[in-house]
């Protein structure tokens, strides 16, 4: 029974990180080309979001997503009409995002510490449930089903969004579909890697891709390649070597695309 | 009746956070297959002119119609009828797109959502590349190409949509006399060929297409003469245009 126990757990797992590892790098495409790194503030904010979730003895996921899709439609204008440095955003939003969670968690200390808390923290291994495996399948769905629908408007965006604007895209709804795909994503994926590392997962495989290929499909399909090949490279030395998970995925993402970068075609000279 | 391709009344547009209008009280007719060049001091407006006409920037006063339509309404399908080539659009040496691509990307719009990219598209995008001489760069990154190469690009882009409204800002930037001499002689053909109203931003006086019907002189964001070549380029009103007013 504990084998079966185990087997299963160990299946939700896989099957969990393989999902977040293919939505995350999907929608890393999208944030790497764009330069959306003021995204990185949405994790926090996620974070935030389920830590009050925490507080208020309130459903933590529903939180997350509350909070990192109001960050999607804060950052859009702000980033389209504020005229300040991405940097700038990202500098102020990610140290207020991590400091509401933190003051949160803080407001009730006897759940700061809870295997929940760590898990929103740090991700866990044990932290996804069935449930959270079914909505991330369908959020993934969700997300393929859409890449391929809108393929060439997506693109077109990708490559120049004035440029598709031109063309007679109407990007600014293309524009907050990424936002609010990416705050979903990234509040779906909180348990497995955590809030603060989901980042790496975001972006880490989408640039290992970009390494490689001159064509953006090419690297719409091997991003999620190296997404899912992170997260279960990382879960296996997180239960190997009992580490934390989500320091685990991002740590191989990161080796990855260190190699990538090394390695690189288009990098190489003559 | 036939519908002028584009008409402004009494334009002025003010960019986010500006107070003083960047183009001011244009009024402009440009009638179906005229070429017109617009030139200026940097700074004058031109590129907000262009902009606003298709659409990318929002006037604040005034009325803009084009090809009969009001474009603060019908900005994205109008924008389908017009091929827009930026000024000095540069890519990164890493950008993951191909030069094919990046040309069949400018009938997306015109394609529709939920629609998928057919043979037709793809025909008329190798026929814009056919008729720039830049077939052979079809599977080339975009990041490698030259500065005249990427120039033929976006405008083959352009062309492919088979637009009706030909908008260029500043085409020949960055380009070395072959590439100006070769660009501008193909712009004057196609505009030739397909009819096309055109609209060109040009820095340099050396190098307006041949086939430019009327020049259009902006100052301050105003325009300070719309006439013919001829009575346009003359010293007095180039000085009008050039001066800067103490």
């Amino acid at each position: 029974m504990i084998s079966l126990l185990s087997s299963r757990i160990f299946l939700i797992t896989i099957v969990g990180a393989s999902l977040a590892g293919i939505a995350c790098s999907l929608m890393g495409v999208f944030v790497v080309r764009m330069k959306l790194s003021s995204l990185g503030c949405m994790s926090h904010a996620a974070f935030a979001g389920s830590a009050l979730g925490l507080v208020l003895s309130f459903n933590p996921l529903f939180m997350a997503l509350i909070f990192s899709t109001l960050i999607a439609f804060i950052l859009g204008p702000l980033a389209e009409k504020a005229r300040l440095n991405t940097y700038v955003i990202l500098g102020v939003l990610f140290s207020l995002t991590m400091s509401l969670g933190l003051i949160f968690l803080n407001l009730a200390p006897e759940t700061a510490m809870s295997s929940t808390a760590m898990s929103i923290l740090w991700g866990s291994i044990l932290g996804m449930s069935s449930a959270d495996v079914t909505r991330l399948a369908i959020l993934t769905v969700i997300v393929i089903v859409l890449m391929i629908l809108f393929s060439k408007e997506f693109r077109a965006i990708m490559f120049d969004r004035k440029m598709a604007e031109a063309s007679g895209i109407p990007t600014k709804s293309f524009y907050y579909l990424i936002l609010f795909l990416t705050g979903v994503t990234v509040s779906l994926s909180l348990k497995l890697i955590g809030g603060l590392l989901i980042f790496a997962l975001l972006v880490s495989p989408a640039s290992t891709a970009y390494q490689f290929f001159h064509d953006i499909r090419k690297i719409i399909i091997f991003a999620p390649i190296f997404g899912v090949g992170s997260c279960l490279t990382g879960i296996l030395i997180s239960f190997l070597l009992d580490l934390p998970v989500g320091s685990s995925i991002a740590i191989v993402s990161s080796l990855i695309f260190g190699i990538a970068v090394i390695f690189s075609p288009k990098r190489r000279k003559g | 009746m036939e519908i002028t391709p584009i008409e402004l009344f009494s334009i002025d547009t003010i960019y986010e956070g500006e107070k003083i209008p960047a183009i001011r009280d244009i009024t402009l007719r440009i009638g179906r297959g005229e070429f017109l060049c617009i030139m200026g001091p940097n700074g004058a407006g031109k590129t907000t002119l262009l902009e606003t006409i298709n659409g990318l920037l929002g006037h604040t006063k005034g009325k803009v119609d084009i090809l009969g339509k009001e474009i603060r309404k019908f900005g994205s399908s109008i924008r389908k009828e017009i091929g827009y080539i930026p000024q000095e659009f540069g890519v990164d040496p890493l950008t993951p797109f191909l030069a094919e691509d990046v040309i069949l990307m400018g009938r997306f719009g015109k394609i529709g959502l939920l629609k998928s990219v057919s043979d037709k598209d793809r025909q008329k995008a190798k026929e814009a590349m056919d008729s720039l001489g830049i077939d052979g760069l079809s599977t080339r990154p975009i990041g490698t190409l030259s500065g005249g190469q990427l120039q033929k690009v976006m405008i083959a882009r352009a062309l492919a949509k088979e637009p009706k409204i030909l908008l260029l800002d500043e085409p020949f930037s960055n380009l070395d006399f072959n590439a100006t001499a070769d660009i501008s002689r193909q712009i004057s053909r196609l505009h030739n060929e397909r009819e096309l109203t055109t609209l060109a931003v040009i820095h340099d006086i050396n190098s307006i297409p041949q086939r430019c019907d009327r020049i259009i002189l902006m100052n301050r964001g105003r325009i300070v003469k719309d006439d013919l070549p001829k009575n346009v380029l003359d010293p007095e009103s180039l000085k009008l245009a050039y001066e800067s007013k103490k």
